[in-house]
């Protein structure tokens, strides 16, 4: 069984990996703020969420276990918040937002 | 046209008198009359002349000196602004190498000098080093029995160099007090502020998003969490990895947190600058008192009359739990304070 779990735990660290790989190569490809947030954020909700399954089932039914969901959670709330502070900033100070995505009033 | 001053005595003139009818004596006495008035208008002319050219190089003589002068004063001038610009032109290339070769010299004699002090040091990982002599085996065979504490370096730290980390603390305090001298804007008379303080604050936070429903919605979810997880870290500082250090910065954090989410004039109820004063300076003082009853009552071989308690117990280990409760306040205190000074809003 020990073998099993060390395949599933590398499967989802793996996974973990490869998404914070192309999320940061879309950080570095898009020109944008808004687009380049978007993918950013992919690290902070699904790559996290990989990793921290994999560290879940690495740990087994345990105390570490739930502080790793809580982390999960903590992190769950404050980035899509924060996400959401700096695309308002954006849309404040750009003068040329509506070059860069479609604008609705 | 005018005829020439000796047409009179030319011989034409003289030939159409003649033929005129005039006598030849006529003729030559005229002639003769005509050169004297000649001559003394040529006289006349000839001083005239002398005068306006004496006048002339009176004049000329007058104009050089003039010219020399505003010569003499252009050159001045030259002179002065080649003076005034000479640190902008050559002063800074000047300078600039300077400060290019003194970087060097200093650079190279303060690695050398580091170099000098390494090669003083004992060999790593021989067994005559210094540090391997019986203050780590104290630390670690007795640091249980003498502190109390499950955490050695919770031990180390608030009770064998306890003196070391009052010292942290009031550079803390210190330096929270500084910035508060050089960046704080005075309230009026009537607690109202000043316009110089209102438009700081408006010109640094004009585009910030003000009273935002979803960030004040997480922060009342997320700010009580913070903060108890960050008392559960100090409480914890003498069994767990922990203290005051790291559980008055998650404290701050959540503080700091608290205002971006509600704004200054709330948080200002509970943190202003006379809670401030309070806050920090009683730890302090609980702090420096305490640990000098330890230290006399150490240095005289005296029995403490504080109780060491059960090793692993939440009240134990005698002074480390309070003076951890001290310096998380004064810790979470310095990074709220830093924060509000810095976005010239708080205090």
């Amino acid at each position: 069984m020990e073998w099993l779990r060390f395949c599933v735990v590398a499967l989802f660290l793996v996974a973990s990996l490869g998404t914070a790989v192309i999320s940061v190569a879309g950080v570095f490809k898009f020109k944008f703020i808004l687009n380049r947030m978007h993918a950013a954020a992919i690290i902070d909700s699904f790559a996290l969420l990989l990793a921290m399954i994999g560290i879940a089932v690495a740990y087994g039914i345990s105390f570490a276990t739930v502080k790793v969901i809580l982390i999960l959670l903590l992190i769950w709330v404050a980035s899509p918040v924060s996400g959401h502070l700096i695309a308002r900033l954006e849309v404040t100070t750009d003068k040329h937002l509506a070059e860069e995505c479609e604008v609705r009033d | 046209m005018k005829p020439r001053s000796d047409y009179e005595l030319s011989w034409w003139r003289r030939l159409v008198r003649f033929v005129d009818g005039e006598t030849l004596a006529d003729v030559e006495r005229r002639a003769e009359e005509l050169r004297e008035t000649n001559a003394q208008n040529q006289q006349m002319v000839d001083k005239e002349a002398e005068h306006v050219f004496e006048q002339e190089v009176k004049e000329d003589r007058e104009d050089r000196k003039r010219r020399l002068e505003i010569e003499h004063e252009k050159e001045a001038k030259a002179l002065l602004e080649k003076y005034k610009n000479w640190p902008k032109e050559h002063g800074v290339r000047i300078f600039g190498r300077l400060y290019a070769v003194m970087a060097v010299v200093l650079c190279v004699a303060i690695i050398a000098t580091l170099l000098v002090t390494v090669s003083y040091l004992p060999e790593f990982g021989s067994p005559d080093n210094p540090n391997n002599n019986e203050v780590v085996e104290k630390y670690n065979a007795e640091g249980l029995y003498d502190t109390g504490a499950t955490n050695n370096v919770a031990g180390m730290i608030l009770d064998y160099r306890a003196f070391d980390t009052l010292g942290e603390s009031h550079v803390l305090f210190v330096a929270a007090v500084c910035v508060m001298i050089l960046l704080r804007l005075e309230l009026t008379k009537d607690g109202k502020p000043t316009d110089k303080k209102r438009a700081a604050e408006e010109n640094d936070r004009l585009y910030e998003p003000k009273n935002d429903k979803i960030l004040q919605l997480s922060a009342k979810i997320l700010v009580p969490i913070i903060i108890m997880y960050g008392i559960y870290v100090i409480l914890n500082g003498h069994l767990s990895p922990g203290g005051g250090f790291s559980g008055g910065a998650i404290i701050g954090a959540g503080l700091i947190l608290y205002v971006n989410a509600f704004g200054f004039k709330e948080a200002t109820k509970i943190m202003n600058r006379k809670n401030y004063a309070v806050i920090s300076v009683v730890p302090l003082l609980f702090y420096a008192v305490a640990k000098s009853y330890s230290f006399f009552t150490g240095a005289n071989h005296i029995e403490s009359i504080i109780p060491k308690g059960t090793p692993g117990a939440i009240i134990s280990s005698g002074l480390i739990l309070p003076l951890n409760i001290c310096v998380g306040i004064v810790v979470a205190c310095t990074m709220y304070h830093f924060y509000t000074l810095f976005r010239k809003g708080g205090m």
